[in-house]
């Protein structure tokens, strides 16, 4: 196991700094400086966002991680970073710290892709995927279908959202209807006292003519607005918001609509795994009806813990133990972070 | 000002390419309006005109990306204020740094980003309020251009269909 080499990774593409180590699919730690708890203060506004936050935390951070692992700046084989996709101010965090370690340990350095790390997130998990999986990823951030072959190298996407992410539609929808950030777990509550079926929301994308141009996309903006006009509509009538039948209808329709597109992939490209990730992958409906709907499938669900499934530098780590095993290029040393970087490039 | 009502959201992306076709570097265009408005499928309309890489989303959780031309002409910046709480955090995420060799479309920045240019379009659109009247789901849009940049009689050829 120790002969494999140890490889540092280093997420900064939003709002959480993260620092994980890895060797092969052996998670060593999983340092995050996480500012959740921050934001919740502020009702969903993120001040600590800006590139300045993740300055700060990055070196504690690098520590701690260094820490829980037992090991020391100067055992690790290699270092990768998350180049894109993401806020380009905080990748370049991220990617002058790790470019900047680099040339300090001379070791070599590797930009990668941040969807595709949340997939490689799951070798951590349950062990190397062997075979392409299908990936369905969920967050604040994205709303993505992928179909991974390998990793470390074939990664396409199959649809994403036309619009909004599945998790940001959760917290429009929590602030509508008077619920506190993140609106993610806020729903989940409400929805547990709400009838699913007493509201008959939209499913994006779904009509037969969507599903011609449209057929692994998603689209959360209608829903959305859909939910705005049947809230304005009770206040109009001076109506009570059933508060809980709202959210539990709105969960519903998002989570019916995400696995039954990741379903039909798997059945459609003749693939037998899902991997759910993401931090809505969190979500206990989405959980719930990936299982029920794979399991009639036979499609075999994985799915990491929810510190793997939101955003870490371990899944970065991760990803970059499976580019090095690949024997695969090193970024060269001038890479430029990518905001947008497609999904297809899994190694800049 | 300049008012247009529109039908629905393959006009609404539309529109945004006709609008594209004005734009250049150093532009800076402010979309306002409610949660479902069609700000993000104006601005994909405005990414296609302007023949970016895309696929151009709600950027709310990321707060903005930067879309790079596939004609070699100016990337797109896609900001989101949404989640912002004032000025300070606007300067936070660097928008300034590119809004010289970009065309920057700032979502949620009326009453926020107008600092960040003298010279700017300010779009507003509004939809009904309450449940869709019928199958028409009108947006009612304002266009103003702010600065001598921006010529409301172009503007007008060039938007009204």
């Amino acid at each position: 196991m120790t002969s494999q080499p140890l490889i540092l990774g280093i997420e900064t593409s939003c709002d959480e700094t993260g620092v994980g180590l890895v060797r092969g699919t052996t998670m060593l730690a999983n340092a995050v400086a996480s500012s959740v708890d921050e934001h919740a203060r502020f009702g969903g506004v993120v001040p600590e966002v800006a590139s300045r936050a993740h300055l700060e935390a990055m070196t504690p951070t690098l520590h701690r991680a260094l820490d829980e692992a037992g090991v020391g700046l100067e055992d690790v084989d290699a270092i990768a970073v998350t180049a894109g996709p993401g806020l380009a101010g905080a990748l370049m965090v991220g990617v002058s710290a790790a470019k900047a370690l680099a040339i300090a340990v001379d070791k070599p350095l590797y930009g990668v892709n941040h969807l595709v790390g949340h997939v490689a997130a799951e070798q951590l998990e349950n062990g190397a995927l062997t075979e392409p999986v299908v990936a369905l990823l969920v967050s604040g951030g994205h709303t993505e279908l992928l179909e991974v072959s390998d990793v470390a190298s074939a990664a396409k996407l199959l649809g994403g959202t036309i619009d909004d992410a599945a998790g940001e539609a959760f917290d429009k929808i929590a602030r509508l209807i008077g619920l506190p950030y993140p609106g993610g777990p806020h729903i989940q509550k409400a929805a547990a006292d709400g009838d699913p079926s007493s509201i008959r929301f939209p499913r994006g994308l779904t009509s037969e003519r969507d599903m011609t141009r449209h057929r692994y996309d998603f689209s959360f903006s209608g829903l959305k607005t859909a939910v705005a006009r049947w809230v304005e509509t009770a206040e109009r009538d001076g109506v009570p918001v059933p508060v809980a039948d709202v959210a539990a209808a709105f969960q519903e329709s998002v989570a019916d609509v995400l696995t039954r597109k990741a379903v039909l992939a798997c059945q459609e490209r003749d693939i037998g795994t899902m991997v759910l990730a993401g931090g809505v992958a969190a979500n206990a409906r989405v959980r719930d009806l990936a299982r029920e709907r794979c399991a009639e499938a036979g499609i075999e669900l994985r799915q990491p813990r929810l510190s793997l499934c939101t955003d870490n530098g371990a899944m970065i780590a991760a990803l970059g133990a499976a580019v090095v095993e690949q024997n695969l290029e090193p970024s060269a040393p001038d890479f430029a972070t990518d905001s947008s970087l497609p999904v297809t490039q899994v190694l800049v | 000002m300049i008012e247009l009502d529109v039908p629905d959201a393959a006009r609404m992306h539309a529109l945004g390419e006709r609008l594209a076709t004005l734009l250049c570097a150093g532009d800076l265009l402010l979309l306002g309006g409610d949660l479902g408005a069609g700000k993000t499928t104006l601005t994909q309309g405005i990414g296609a005109g302007l023949g970016v890489r895309g696929p151009v989303t709600s950027p709310t959780f990321v707060l903005a990306r930067t879309h790079p031309s596939l004609v070699g002409g100016a990337p797109l910046v896609h900001v989101d204020a949404y989640r912002l709480g004032g000025w300070d955090e606007l300067e936070d995420i660097d928008v300034d740094a590119t809004l010289d060799e970009s065309v920057t479309v700032v979502e949620w920045g009326e009453g926020l980003a107008e600092g960040l240019a003298g010279e700017r379009l300010e779009i507003h659109i509004d939809r009904s309020v309450g449940p869709a009247a019928d199958a028409v789901d009108l947006r009612h849009v304002a266009v103003t251009g702010i600065g001598s940049r921006w010529d409301e009689d172009q503007l007008r050829r060039t938007l009204s269909v």
